[in-house]
């Protein structure tokens, strides 16, 4: 068992590691930059060190400022969290050579998927489905041709230089080939000044799917099932389930299968987590990257197969192997995260600032993740992220039920958020049947959201603006008016005393 | 009490697109509370104190029939008031008189319409500028009025000819109270 856990990390997930010490003893370190004096991870851990000034890259992200509080501390043990240094293989060295305990992946690990192209190239070579196509550079259209022949259509013809939609054509019938390929080439001259393209399999109705891993240091490895997050804003997921409503039982065996193959072929140690995009046509999934910490979504796998990721994280840590087997994991139930961000519900912009009122949703099946408390300030610094709330069902919808009413509890006011933004997509068709893409926030979400944001009537907000404005003026003015003279003060005090 | 307001109704985007009016009155078990949507009809509202209640520093309104736990503060220069309840918000901006006198400075002090001019506030008259007949061009001075402790140009909205001055220097006069009539320069 560890003497003493140093979490370097803030937020809701400092919070959740902290737990985790404390469920089996141990005591926890946290650490703090001038802007999280008053977070709750300071309050909550048993020890807390200042690590520098607000910034990130002076603070959190400062591996001497860490290791510095992990020598006054006595810790023994890092927890990175996610985010900040988890995916560093350097600091995972430093703690190494001082004799600290790195929570989280081997820096071989970290450094073998790091780069997203070696990555890939690796992936490929353990047996592990990326996404077809040429692989490199198309000069002529008899090569193009070739290309499509062996890996089907559609297909995608890309600028190696584009972007922002230019130099792009979809190709979903051979006899457009030709056109296409000049029109991609020619776009690519004109908008960047290079005709060089390449081709690879287009993803009709792409979605997020990826595999929670966990290996120990005796050479097993099992995963936890898929998990979908597909609803996405500005390229950040907000929604997540598990299991994915679209995959089919045989495509999750083999998703499984693959994700273990893989990690097995890099030694993985930890908790770890394959991203693949899944093509709901077709129902092929295809390695996009990994994350070699924990995710932000992973308590939906907890929910879901029952067991602690984090406390496993620690035991893997500590040298144990893994308290369970492959065939001990199984899905029970859905369940679903709302990620709740101090952000506009519609612009998507940060809005932090003074939480004037917090009251986290309760009630049966009901997990909040969540740092936010009433007369917390949300630092401008950060992830906008302040709260993770997930409901567990039986069964799909009643797991998005639950998520609704939870959502309908959850008060956060003084700074805005996005929880009307969660309920307006419980609501759209397509994420209730299931059918979402990655493209559903840009896409199929615009209809809905109007009716929902009018859902409390205009007047009630005039009315209670108005008796406000009403009882500001008037204590205002009584308040005038009660400005007494000095003298009339001094004069009636004298009536009053004895005569 | 009588405000105006502009209601942000498409959220916080600045889009300040919903104009009110509301007449406000408070007695001892209710608040009256009138809203006029620009260019609808007045709409009354007597809510009970007993529905209208405050729970550490927050509202609890029932309202026609539904209940809301209202978080409501005011903003910036103070006159806005943000106003949070079932996971919705909006911003009201509240013109009392001081901050009307000053949205009507800013307009040029045009408070009349063109057949007459009204006190946009209670005040005082300090002087008539203009004599039974005469030809006004847009936005001349017509009276002075003292109200809020300033003295304010009131002056005509269009090219109208002085039918009737309704006051005299030293008048104390009401919200809304008609003090020159107009009528179109044939």
């Amino acid at each position: 068992m560890f003497k003493k856990v140093l979490i370097a990390n803030r937020g809701e997930i400092a919070l959740r590691v902290i737990r985790a010490c404390r469920d089996l003893g141990i005591p926890s370190v946290a650490v703090y930059s001038d802007a999280d004096r008053d977070s709750l991870h300071v309050v909550l851990a048993d020890e807390a060190y200042n690590i520098g000034p607000a910034p990130s890259k002076d603070s959190y992200l400062k591996a001497e400022n860490i290791l510095a509080a992990v020598k006054k501390s006595g810790a023994d043990a890092v927890h990175p969290g996610y985010g900040f240094l988890s995916e560093n293989a350097d600091f995972g060295d430093a703690l190494e050579k001082a004799g600290i305990t790195f929570i989280g992946p081997t820096p071989a690990n970290i450094r073998s998927m790091g780069d997203k192209i070696s990555a890939i190239r690796l992936m490929r070579d353990a047996g592990v489905p990326t996404v077809p196509g040429s692989g490199g550079p198309v000069d002529t259209i008899e090569e193009a041709k070739k290309v499509v022949e062996k890996i089907g259509l559609p297909v995608m013809i890309k600028a190696t230089a584009g972007g922002g939609g230019k130099g792009m054509r979809v190709v979903h019938k051979i006899e457009d080939l030709e056109s296409s390929y000049r029109a991609a080439r020619s776009e690519g001259l004109n908008y960047f000044k290079n005709d060089t393209v390449y081709i690879e399999r287009f993803i009709q109705n792409p979605k997020h799917i990826e595999v929670q891993v966990f290996g120990d240091t005796h050479g097993n490895v099992v995963h936890l099932f898929e998990r979908e997050c597909s609803i996405q804003r500005r390229n950040q997921k907000i929604i997540e389930e598990s299991p994915s409503p679209s995959v089919p039982p045989e495509v999750r065996k083999r998703l499984g299968d693959v994700s273990v193959k893989a990690a097995k072929a890099i030694n993985y140690r930890g908790a770890g987590t394959f991203e693949f995009i899944f093509d709901n046509t077709t129902k092929e999934f295809f390695f996009m990257e990994m994350n070699t910490r924990l995710q932000v979504e992973h308590p939906i796998t907890e929910m879901v197969t029952g067991i602690d990721l984090v406390q496993e994280q620690l035991f893997v840590a500590m040298g144990k192997p893994l308290s369970f087997k492959q065939e001990d994991v199984v899905q029970r139930g859905h369940a679903i995260e709302a990620r709740i961000c101090a952000e506009d519900p519609i612009t998507y912009v940060p809005s932090p600032g003074l939480i004037r009122r917090c009251r986290h949703p309760q009630g049966p099946f009901i997990r909040v993740d969540s740092y936010a408390y009433p007369g917390y300030e949300v630092p401008i610094h950060y992830d906008p992220m302040v709260a993770k709330l997930i409901a567990w069902g039986p069964n799909r919808e009643t797991a998005i039920r639950r998520l609704d009413r939870a959502l309908t509890e959850f008060t956060l006011t003084g700074i805005k958020t996005n929880i009307l933004l969660h309920k307006s997509i419980l609501q759209a068709p397509k994420f209730l049947d299931g059918t979402y893409t990655t493209q559903f926030c840009d896409k199929d979400l615009e209809v809905k959201m109007p009716k929902l944001f009018k859902a409390v009537d205009d007047h009630v907000f005039l009315i209670t603006a108005a008796i406000a404005a009403f009882n500001d003026k008037k204590s205002k003015s009584v308040s005038d008016y009660n400005v007494a003279s000095r003298w009339k003060t001094v004069g009636r005090a004298n009536s009053l005393r004895d005569q | 009490m009588f405000f105006e307001a502009d209601l942000a109704g498409d959220l916080m985007r600045d889009k300040w697109s919903e104009h009110y009016k509301i007449d406000i009155n408070e007695t001892r078990n209710a608040w009256n509370v009138s809203l006029q949507q620009e260019g609808g009809e007045w709409v009354r509202y007597e809510i009970s104190k007993q529905d209208y209640k405050m729970v550490e520093n927050l509202v609890n309104l029932i309202w026609e029939g539904g209940s809301y736990l209202i978080d409501v503060y005011g903003t910036g220069s103070g006159i806005d008031y943000t106003v949070y309840t079932r996971s919705s918000f909006r911003t009201v901006r509240i013109y009392n008189d001081e901050a009307l006198l000053h949205e009507s400075l800013k307009k040029g002090g045009q408070m009349g319409s063109s057949d007459n001019l009204s006190a946009g506030m209670p005040g005082k008259i300090v002087k008539t500028l203009v004599k039974v007949g005469d030809v006004l061009k847009p936005n001349q001075p017509v009276l002075i009025m003292e109200a809020m402790k300033m003295e304010n140009e009131m002056r005509a909205a269009a090219e109208v000819r002085v039918k009737e001055i309704l006051v005299k220097p030293g008048d104390s006069v009401e919200s809304g109270q008609t003090l020159v009539t107009f009528e179109p320069v044939k």
